[in-house]
């Protein structure tokens, strides 16, 4: 391509923006608006799996030991349950800790187990997973390893969390497809009208003997413009507000764990603006098919 | 220049536009295609300008078959003609002087070219100083001349045109045809569709009358009709 037809091209294309103002106006409002909604739920779904993931990291096995076990015996157990595959991190509480601890939790209620000196309590060790979804696998394996008397997950409770979690999953990720995929359809109708509306233009262009890319080339480019200004808005709106965002939650829900802006924000607007100008250029492009084979 | 042979259009609606049409045309001709609405003028025009392919025949324009032409050698051929239309076909929010200059860009021509051949055109088709309002604010003649000014930028060999007086009043029509023969004498060759008579006949050019879809009649300085009308 010539560089003299480069610089016509984007001429073309910017002065024609400013020519179709109101239908530049609208394009690049309905790419905003439902990219800034887009954007919105991808925010919205990566904490929802963010807080989930939190609350998942905080499920262990704890593994209680057989009575009998000496010192070397429970330091081998324990050797052998730090090298289990999917184990990431293995704690030993004895029964006295496990005892202390329980004083902490039930208080007066356990006054009378303090006068007679008896430690019902077994030695355990708490145990996490690599990945947390492992655990009710590893706590099977657990159950047929000599010297350990009893494991307990709390089975109900984490097959429930994990079944929960799973679905906010899965359902995030369809909602957010469902909603690509809208942004998608109304942003490349929105160009298809702007198309259409200057069907005659592109009529009269060929008749002039222009050539397909001669033709397409500046809508090319004005979609792309359009998808990024588009995309931009957003991207900046969305800054502020989660930065902002944050920082409330921080002081005012400081239990729930965002995750920080600069983690996410960066390559959340480099989403958007890839999404922006790609159904700009690509909506121009394949809009214009039609016209052109007229 | 132009040759047409055994041409026969039929739309997909099944609608026959042309029998069996053969004609041929020299450089520098001023040539006349007459007849009644439905007569075929505008489809034997359109073809011409290869808007479309006839459902069998040959067409050759400046030596070369246009009904084999693939879509880029179509831009091509167009660069080398110029077109005239009934409702004049302007780009409605440019200037007139980038109405004219869209068909240089498009054969790349300098800006610097641009600059210089656009007022000259603009001038031959006497806008002057109308360069830079938009086409809505001419009247409907002066728009015909900027249709006419962007069909000659290119120096072409060939202008066709489509009932380029249909919507222009009598005296604005004259002087539209004036400025068309001028071009022709200068030479290059113009083909026009009209059912105009009293232009053809105040013309006086070659005359090719089609009645349903077939050439009736073929005559050199012509009149629109031996008959009373």
């Amino acid at each position: 391509m010539l560089i003299r037809n480069l610089l016509y091209f984007i001429k073309e294309a910017f002065r024609s923006i400013c020519r179709n103002g109101w239908m530049s106006f609208a394009s690049i409002a309905v790419v905003a608006v439902t990219l800034f909604i887009l954007g919105s739920f991808m925010l919205l779904n990566i904490n929802v799996e963010h807080v989930t993931n939190d609350i998942k990291d905080q499920v262990e096995v704890i593994v209680y030991v057989d009575e009998e076990l000496d010192s070397s015996e429970l330091d081998q157990l324990r050797i052998t349950l730090v090298q289990l595959p999917k184990v990431e991190q293995v704690r030993f509480v004895s029964k006295e800790d496990a005892l202390v601890n329980l004083k902490e939790q039930l208080g007066e209620l356990m006054a009378g187990y303090e006068e007679q000196g008896r430690n019902p309590l077994r030695d355990s060790f708490e145990i996490r997973t690599i990945i947390p979804e492992d655990i009710p696998a590893v706590a099977v394996e657990l159950q047929n390893i000599p010297g350990i008397a009893r494991v307990d997950y709390g089975t109900d409770v984490v097959d429930k969390l994990f079944s929960f979690t799973g679905m906010v999953k899965w359902m995030g990720l369809a909602f957010m497809g469902g909603l690509a995929f809208t942004a998608m359809f109304l942003i490349a109708n929105t160009i298809k009208l702007t198309v259409m509306a200057r069907s005659k233009e592109i009529k009269i262009m060929k008749w002039v003997g222009a050539t397909e890319w001669f033709i397409r080339w500046p809508f090319v480019i004005e979609g792309v413009v359009l998808g990024t200004i588009g995309a931009l808005i957003p991207a900046l709106i969305l800054n502020y507000l989660y930065g902002a965002a944050v920082t409330w939650t921080q002081i005012n829900l400081f239990f729930l764990p965002l995750v920080p802006p600069n983690a996410i924000l960066g390559q959340l607007i480099k989403i958007l603006l890839i999404l922006g100008t790609t159904i700009g250029g690509l909506g121009s492009l394949l809009s214009m098919r039609r016209f052109l084979k007229a | 220049m132009i040759e047409v042979q055994h041409v026969k259009m039929v739309y997909p609606n099944g609608v026959g536009a042309l029998n069996d049409i053969s004609v041929s045309i020299e450089q520098s001709e001023f040539v006349f295609i007459v007849g009644a609405s439905g007569a075929g003028k505008s489809t034997l025009i359109r073809l011409i300008g290869r808007e479309f392919l006839p459902s069998s025949g040959s067409i050759r324009v400046f030596g070369k078959e246009i009904t084999r032409l693939r879509r880029r050698e179509v831009s091509m051929f167009r660069r080398s003609i110029g077109v005239v239309f009934q409702d004049f076909r302007l780009l409605d929010n440019h200037s007139i002087f980038d109405n004219v200059a869209f068909a240089m860009q498009v054969v790349g021509a300098t800006p610097r070219e641009v600059r210089r051949r656009v007022p000259e055109s603009l001038e031959m088709v006497g806008l002057t100083g109308k360069a830079k309002m938009k086409p809505h604010e001419l009247s409907g003649g002066e728009q015909q001349r900027v249709c006419l000014a962007r069909a000659i930028i290119n120096q072409p060999s060939l202008i066709i045109a489509d009932e380029p007086t249909g919507n222009l009043d009598p005296k604005t029509s004259m002087e539209i045809m004036e400025l068309l023969r001028t071009i022709n004498i200068r030479g290059t060759t113009v083909m026009m569709a009209t059912h105009d008579s009293e232009i053809v006949n105040k013309m006086k050019q070659r005359v090719i009358r089609l009645a349903d879809g077939k050439i009736e009649r073929d005559e050199q300085r012509g009149v629109y009709s031996h008959y009373a009308h």
